[in-house]
């Protein structure tokens, strides 16, 4: 058994701990996420910071700490920080110095890391998610700090344990992070999940980050560990941190799973916090399983020290309200928008906040153009997402202008088009690229002659008098049959119309 | 005359005459390597392209094209400073093959002057040392004595100086480690202001102490090299846009009215009596080129080496964490990661050098950073404090490089504190960032240099160099030579 | 091996080092360090201000920058020539455990 070593010291299993329920747990969680920061160079050289370049190919005398090489920081990964920094309300700080962490591993080239210690760029501040369970609930997560620090390289081991030579690509090394530190204020896996969701939209939002997973632009540590009452008092289990989730998914299950194996572990054994030094483990996405990390004794000893090859950086307050004064709207702003100015449901106005700004500024131009914010949300809720996701498209790819589409909308709204016609209107658009004139005349729409319409009911009523009847005995539903009907005789016939028109004749 | 007796200076004013061939003098130095460094051992490497330049600038020269200030002049550099393409070691087995691909700022600088890199200069490994004696390569001797250190860590560079095997040299500095070999070898050496010369290239011994500086015989030529490696570089972030005020056209500057400042707490048990009588003698030449004496305190510098064997290990500690066995040249195998880690380290390192990294390592681990690093740290503001208080007063504070003259090989072999102690005067400089210069102020009865040191206020080399400059042309033991075979004729 | 105290610690610092010493170089190493840290000692005699602030050297001044700009990397095979071991591709290591 991998916790052999936490047995040793245990105490036999008690019926007060037997007698309580995981229920009765609270999941105390803390995460720390590292976010890679969309700069083009590295954070102290001018190496590219793409990704999947051919290995080795990205490095210099710098991010290889050849001796003799010196640091210097690049000014947008700074200017990137504040902006985070502003966006989740953290005190910026007014000077911020950078620390050497050491430790030996052959992916980290100098024997440490540059990063920070006790003056992090950004202090305390907040994030506000919306409560899993109860939409429309906030609650606050409270950040502790966020600081800048290099990335480490690749080290590909050898899985086949054969005993092969490590292989280390320094491409990703001195790649800027900002690392994001959370209290220990989450509650669930699910909020922990929510949480890194409205992160990553922020991040998204302010052009901090792309946040790609698969590239590991957004990396999460997770420490978890429970409080559980115990007669008149309350016990927590050892805290363990869950190292480099890199998806929202592993994230979720790790910790409902970590959660259930602690409790097991302390009904089994009855250890604490007290008892048990923090604990290192690793998330097997093949066992679905968290696993005990082989650590060195010393790892934790990091010798932090200020860096002596780096000077302090003074941020103004100009500076930071330069960079607030051209921090765009966030997420939590923006949907209290649409929901106050455009009307929308909470809902809608999460799903189409949760698109990416582009979505929202092509939203609000085409409410603000068609004047029905609903139709607005209705027909790019469904028709413009839908096929954007298709096409695997991002919104500035997708063919029509937000004019052209409010064109399209005015149609259906002033009821030139029904709701069928428009989309069919729609999909000619954005087939050719046409305008919803162009597409209308392609398509051979033409609207229909009032006396026309009268005759095409006369005709219908004389036709169909079994429904005509069923109708006069009150079941409205078998207009629609009518309807039907007509459309196939002129599908330019708009069926609001129709309806109106037939209602009133059959009850004449 | 003989090339060997001339000054930087004047070799470079020949050479722009047209009196002398870059190759020619290229060529002499060579072959001076060639005859005396087996019993020297100044040189860890000498460059193999150092001819070709030559012939390349005399060929420029004669064509009238333009050329650097320091055209054809040979210069040797200390092996801690990458030269592109060259072998780097800084002394160790640890990069015993290592080649660096770039070169120190300080060297494409001398480079776009034209001077030419004649070779890499011996020294304590990773500069870590007063005598030169801890270098993979074997220890340097000092050519006014064989059996004697030459100092060190920049032992190399002084010596190869003081035995005319190169004009000038190029050291550097962490506690002393310009200065004391220039003490010990009667020659000029000057510790610029942290941050007035850039550290890009140079191999890290303790990053917020190292500096380096000019080698040579006369502060004339100290500030013609000057000219040409200060100044800022945007490659190291530690280098400071407040540029060093121009050293060479002040030189002749008389000193009437300059407050030189001597602490008379530094003159104690430890000073060699021969020592202090040639400083005092030295003080009334000052006194007569118009210099006001005056006693100052500096009452922190007692705990200089006990802060600077605090801060220096740390940084150390940390700066060579970098040799691993993965990047650089020397491995040492192992079955597994760690061990090889362990081997590497054990092995690729010298005695000395693992003494101060466990040294470094325990005073950063954990429980212990407040007690030793912070402590340190602390000393080291109330050392700069001494001195931001004592340049109220005065311009420039004088006093001993060294306790006593060079020692003699081995001699503190196994008592690592009397080695440390060697430091005694020079560490306050670096520990404080301020320039200080050892200019050669007389002999020990048995014909050993004597140096004198002297510190100034923060970029402010000129008023360093132009003392050292009035005071040497009132005396000559710049000018005075070994009685060796390696003797300049003049 | 129980060795001194200070052996103990010896053994403990060069473990965090990554050095390895043999027996004697342990017991020398001990002895060295106790002498120079006994010789440190005498910064307990400083007597400092209560406000003093520790001097790390030119981290006091303030602001070198770089702006965002790529730089040619150094080609692969200058980087990894220096290199104990590679395949011309990544370094090489000795496996973690
Ligand atoms: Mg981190
Ligand atoms: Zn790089």
């Amino acid at each position: 058994m991998e916790d052999s070593d936490l047995t040793s010291s245990s105490n036999p299993p008690s019926n007060d701990r037997l007698a309580v329920q995981f229920n009765d747990a609270e999941i105390i969680i803390g995460l720390e996420v590292h976010v890679q920061l969309d700069t083009i160079s590295k954070l102290f050289c001018g190496c590219s910071t793409q990704f999947g370049e051919a290995a080795n190919s990205q490095t210099c005398v710098v991010c290889t700490g050849m001796p003799g090489a010196l640091p210097v920081i690049n000014q947008r990964a700074l200017e990137l920080s504040i902006r985070t920094g502003i966006a989740l309300n953290c005190s910026i700080a007014r000077s911020t110095k950078w620390d050497r962490k050491n430790y030996f591993y052959p992916d980290l080239p100098k024997g440490y890391q540059i990063s920070q210690f006790d003056q992090p760029i950004c202090g305390p501040g907040h994030l506000d998610i919306e409560v899993p369970e109860t939409p429309g609930k906030l609650r606050q997560i409270r950040i502790e700090r966020a600081h800048l620090e290099e990335d480490a390289g690749k080290s590909i081991h050898d899985e086949s344990s054969l005993g092969q030579d490590s292989k280390i690509d320094l491409n990703r090394t001195g790649t800027p992070l900002l690392e994001i530190v959370t209290q220990p204020d989450i509650r669930t896996a699910a909020e922990a999940k929510a949480f890194l969701s409205e992160l990553k939209l922020i991040l998204n939002y302010i052009d901090v980050s792309d946040c790609n997973m698969q590239q590991g632009n957004l990396r999460c540590d997770a420490n978890v560990n429970l409080h559980i009452p115990l007669g008149d008092h309350q016990i927590a289990t050892p805290i363990v941190e869950i190292k480099n989730l890199n998806s929202f998914r592993s994230v979720e299950r790790s910790i409902t799973y970590e959660a259930q194996r602690q409790f097991e572990a302390w009904q089994e054994h009855g250890l604490t916090i007290t008892d048990a030094p923090k604990q290192t483990r690793g998330w097997n996405d093949h066992a679905q399983a968290t696993t005990l990390q082989r650590e060195k004794e010393d790892s934790a000893d990091y010798r932090y020290f200020p860096d002596p090859d780096l000077i302090a950086v003074t941020i103004k307050e100009s500076q930071i309200k330069q960079i607030q004064k051209q921090l765009v709207q966030l997420p939590t702003e923006l949907r209290k928008t649409l929901v106050e100015q455009y009307k929308l449901n909470p809902e809608d106005a999460a799903a189409i906040v949760s698109q990416g700004r582009g979505v929202v500024d092509y939203f609000s131009e085409v409410a603000d153009g068609c004047q029905d914010s609903r139709i607005a949300n209705n027909w790019i809720g469904q028709e413009v997402l839908r096929q954007l996701k298709e096409s695997n498209q991002t919104i500035q790819q997708y063919p029509l202008s937000p004019k052209q589409f409010t064109e399209l909308l005015n149609l259906v709204i002033d009821g030139t088009l029904d709701q069928t016609r428009g989309k069919e209107v729609l999909n000619e658009m954005v087939e050719h690229s046409i305008s919803a004139q162009q597409a209308i005349e392609q398509l051979g729409i033409k609207p229909v002659d009032k006396n026309e319409l009268v005759s095409l009911c006369e005709k219908l009523i004389d036709e169909n008098q079994e429904v005509v009847e069923q109708i006069r005995a009150g079941n409205g539903k078998a207009i629609g049959m009518l309807i039907g009907k007509a459309r196939k005789i002129n599908p330019n016939a708009n069926p609001g119309a129709i309806k109106a028109l037939l209602s009133k004749m059959i009850s004449q | 005359m003989t090339l060997s007796a001339l000054n930087a200076d004047v070799i470079v004013d020949q050479l722009n005459a047209g009196e002398l061939k870059a190759t020619d003098c290229v060529q002499y130095f060579l072959d001076r390597i060639q005859t005396h460094d087996a019993e020297i051992n100044a040189f860890v490497s000498i460059s193999q392209t150092a001819l070709e330049q030559a012939e390349a600038i005399d060929q420029r020269r004669k064509a009238g094209q333009t050329v650097g200030c320091l055209a054809g002049l040979p210069i040797a550099i200390k092996d801690g400073i990458c030269v592109s393409g060259q072998p780097t070691t800084a002394g160790s087995k640890m990069l015993e093959k290592f080649t660096p691909p770039y070169d120190a700022t300080i060297v494409e600088r001398l480079k776009s002057a034209d001077a030419i890199i004649i070779g890499k200069t011996n020294m304590d490994e990773f500069a870590m040392g007063s005598s030169t004696e801890n270098s993979f390569f074997g220890p340097t001797h000092n050519p006014w004595a064989t059996d004697r250190v030459p100092g060190g860590s920049s032992g190399g560079s002084a010596a190869c100086v003081a035995s005319r095997l190169a004009p000038v040299a190029i050291g550097s500095d962490t506690g002393g480690s310009i200065r004391q070999p220039a003490s010990f070898c009667g020659i000029t050496g000057l510790k610029p202001t942290y941050g007035s010369v850039s550290r890009y290239g140079l191999i890290a011994f303790a990053s917020s102490l190292d500096q380096i500086g000019p080698m040579t015989r006369t502060a004339k030529e100290s500030a013609l090299l000057m000219s040409v490696i200060a100044g800022f570089d945007p490659r190291d972030s530690t280098s400071s846009k407040a540029q060093i005020t121009d050293c060479l056209s002040g030189l002749e500057t008389p000193l009437n009215g300059i407050r030189i400042g001597v602490c008379r707490n530094q003159f104690n048990d430890g000073l060699d009596q021969e020592v202090e009588t040639k400083i005092n003698d030295a003080t009334s030449v000052f006194k007569l080129l118009g210099a006001e004496i005056k006693e100052i305190e500096l009452p922190h510098s007692q705990y200089a080496v006990a802060a600077y064997y605090v801060i220096a290990p740390c940084e150390a500690s940390s700066n060579l964490a970098r040799y691993d066995g993965v990047r650089y040249t020397f491995r040492a195998p192992g079955n597994d990661l760690e061990e090889m880690y362990r081997n590497t380290r054990g092995q690729g390192f010298g005695n000395e050098v693992k003494q101060r990294i466990m040294l470094g390592t325990y005073a950063l681990s954990s429980g212990y950073y407040e007690a030793y690093y912070l402590k340190a740290s602390k000393v080291r503001r109330m050392i700069k404090q001494d001195y931001d208080d004592a340049f109220q007063k005065v311009d420039l504070i004088l006093g001993p490089t060294t306790p006593t003259p060079a020692f003699k090989l081995g001699e503190h072999a196994e008592d690592p504190l009397a080695m440390y102690l060697a430091d005694v005067y020079t560490v306050s400089a670096n520990l404080a960032g301020i320039p200080a210069i050892s200019v050669p102020v007389g002999q020990s009865k048995n014909g050993l240099p004597i140096g004198l040191q002297l510190q100034g206020r923060a970029f402010e080399e000129n008023t360093l160099l132009r003392a050292a400059h009035q005071f040497q042309n009132v005396t000559l033991w710049h000018d005075t030579s070994p009685s060796q075979p390696w003797r300049t004729q003049t | 091996m129980a060795g001194t105290p200070e052996q103990t610690t010896v053994n403990q610092v060069a473990k965090l080092a990554r050095i390895h010493l043999n027996e004697q170089q342990i017991e020398s190493s001990a002895e060295k360090l106790a002498q120079i840290l006994g010789y440190i000692g005498q910064l307990d005699e400083v007597e400092l201000p209560e406000d003093v602030t520790p001097f790390f050297g030119a981290i006091e001044s303030v602001n070198a920058i770089r702006d965002d700009q790529l730089q040619a990397s150094v080609p692969r095979k200058e980087i990894l020539d220096n290199a104990p071991d590679s395949d011309g591709e990544f370094y090489l290591v000795p496996p973690v455990f």
